[in-house]
């Protein structure tokens, strides 16, 4: 069985400009897909691109296994970062035309409405003008034109960052009942979201991906033995946490004043080597943490590379 | 189709709720009405003013009733057309800039049906806005000044009304790729370009849609009898204007589906 989405070598330049580089994936039916990458790393030129909003320099998007460029549209949800509305519209009378755009009945198309309505809670505000809407309203809005003609994916912009805490909340418990509907891919670059509701995450960077697989692959692939210290402010100390740096059990070593994390190769022996030391130099140690590192260590490597 | 069907009804939606389909035929009746009762009242507002000769009153002569009426369409070719080409300049431009048009085209609609449905709300404003102000116009410019032909008002207002389809045309194809308040600035250049070479070269340019007017006016004055090939070739040509127009809003909207 073909995937609902293949992705080939995908590019899209602007001038000179290489917004998205030459990218490959594939989305599983069912799953859940984070886009994950800081701003400007292609995350919206790609789901553009997805969506069939922005032609690509190059390479191809297919459907089920459809020949690229076959229209598919009619399969897809959407919701850009910051929607925009017709503002002398109702919320209903929006979702309505929406959905009859997608290729729904007029008597469809109006239950259908009504029901997406009531479950991200406009069930009240649906035949006020949209123009007096709050942004954690549009945003719901937003989910709703998008969900409401059951598309097969959903594409989604960065639907949570514009958002105060708790719409971010809400917005985060609907896309976890949707998933268990229909296949996501979302933007975001809060590491915590996608690891909140997400099966799968691509790491994208300077519109290369840096890094793709499941959420437990991923976690399992970058569990390096960390130890993180830190000592009191006195020279002797500092210059021998410094010298920590060089031994043969650390990989990569970074000394910030009187903080310091060390990837170590073997971690039995690294905690040996600089606790007895430590007691043997008489270094004030003020904490001491071996551990391993996390997802969040390699989104930051990623990002700050 | 239905996508055009669709967006129509949305379009005309929006010329209710912005209330483009109260104020703008207002403005139109407005301009039907003064132009008559200028006419009639002129020796009366002549003598008010106090310093002209009376030499001068005693002159003037009272426009027959064809001509009033052409004058009262030629007001549509200026204040009219001004009007029409500001109310329709964001059609297209507003959806782009807004990001509304993100939404619409992530939908299974063709650039196609999108343009012709704006087109059509273009086409239903203008038939609204000249229909009332040139019936009022004509009515009083019947009750005033003399009688008119019936008939030949609804042909000349018909022809009039083509030389406004076709610069709202031109104003949609501008405003596929260009921002709303250039697309009515290069529209109305391109009305003032037509007619103003029109008006230097009649005898070589007589068949393209800006001698509209001109034919209105004689239809008019003259009687449909001295209408001859001409006529024709103006009608043809505005009505390819038009279709060029159309698809070519169409296709660049296609080609630049979002600003950059």
């Amino acid at each position: 069985m073909p995937s609902l989405m293949q992705v080939r070598n995908l590019s899209k330049s602007y001038g000179k400009h290489l917004s998205v580089n030459n990218i490959n994936f594939d989305i599983e039916k069912g799953h859940c897909i984070a886009l994950l990458g800081p701003n400007g790393a292609g995350k919206t030129t790609t789901l553009r691109m997805m969506a069939g909003l922005l032609l690509p320099t190059s390479g191809s998007i297919s459907f089920e296994g459809a020949i690229p460029g076959s229209d598919y549209r009619q399969q897809l949800g959407y919701l850009p970062q910051s929607p925009s509305f017709y503002g002398w519209m109702s919320g209903e009378e929006y979702v309505v035309f929406a959905a009859k755009l997608s290729g729904l009945g007029s008597r469809d198309a109006v239950k259908m409405a009504a029901e997406v309505l009531e479950r991200v809670g406009l069930k009240d505000a649906a035949r006020r003008r949209i123009a007096g809407y709050s942004g954690g309203m549009k945003q719901r809005l937003g989910l709703a034109q998008a969900l409401v003609h059951r598309p097969r994916l959903l594409l989604l912009d960065e639907p949570v960052s514009a958002l105060d805490p708790i719409g971010r909340r809400e917005v985060m418990e609907m896309l976890r009942e949707i998933r268990e509907e229909t296949t996501i891919i979302f933007s975001t670059h809060v590491l915590h979201d996608a690891e909140e509701i997400c099966d799968d995450i691509i790491l994208l960077n300077q519109g290369v991906i840096a890094e793709q697989g499941t959420l437990g692959a991923l976690r399992s692939k970058y569990r390096i033995p960390v130890i993180r210290m830190r000592v009191e402010k006195q020279e002797q100390a500092v210059q021998w946490l410094q010298s920590i740096a060089s031994r043969t059990f650390v990989t990569e070593g970074q000394v910030s004043g009187e903080d310091a994390v060390f990837n170590v190769s073997d971690i039995k022996e690294a905690r040996q080597v600089i606790v007895q030391e430590a007691a043997a130099l008489g270094i004030p140690l003020l904490h001491f943490e071996a551990g391993s590192s996390t997802l969040e260590d390699l989104f930051m490597k990623v990002v700050g590379s | 189709m239905r996508g055009m069907w669709i967006f129509s009804q949305k379009e005309m939606l929006e010329l209710v709720r912005s209330y483009k389909l109260a104020w703008i035929p207002v403005v139109f009746i407005i301009l039907g009405i003064m132009q008559p009762l200028t006419t009639y009242y002129m020796p009366e507002i002549l003598k008010a003013s106090g310093n002209v000769p009376p030499a001068l009153l005693e002159s003037y002569e009272m426009p027959g009733a064809a001509a009033t009426m052409a004058q009262a369409l030629g007001q549509y070719g200026t204040m009219g057309l001004l009007v029409l080409v500001l109310a329709g300049m964001n059609s297209l431009s507003g959806e782009r800039y807004s990001g509304t048009a993100e939404l619409v085209l992530v939908r299974p609609v063709s650039m196609i049906s999108i343009v012709f449905a704006k087109w059509v709300a273009q086409l239903i404003l203008l038939a609204v806005c000249l229909g009332f102000g040139a019936a009022v116009a004509a009515y009083y410019t019947g009750q005033l000044i003399g009688d008119l032909s019936w008939m030949l008002v609804i042909f000349a207002t018909g022809i009039y009304g083509l030389w406004l389809l076709c610069i709202q045309s031109l104003t949609l194809l501008f405003s596929a790729f260009l921002r709303g308040p250039v697309a009515a600035f290069m529209a109305l250049l391109s009305a003032a370009a037509l007619s103003l070479l029109n008006s230097f070269l009649p005898n070589w340019l007589e068949w393209t849609p800006a001698s509209l007017p001109a034919y209105s006016a004689q239809l008019l004055t003259e009687g449909s009898k001295s209408m001859g090939s001409a006529l024709t070739g103006s009608l043809v040509s505005a009505g390819l204007l038009i279709i060029l127009c159309i698809i070519g809003a169409s296709l660049i909207t296609g080609r630049k589906k979002l600003i950059d």
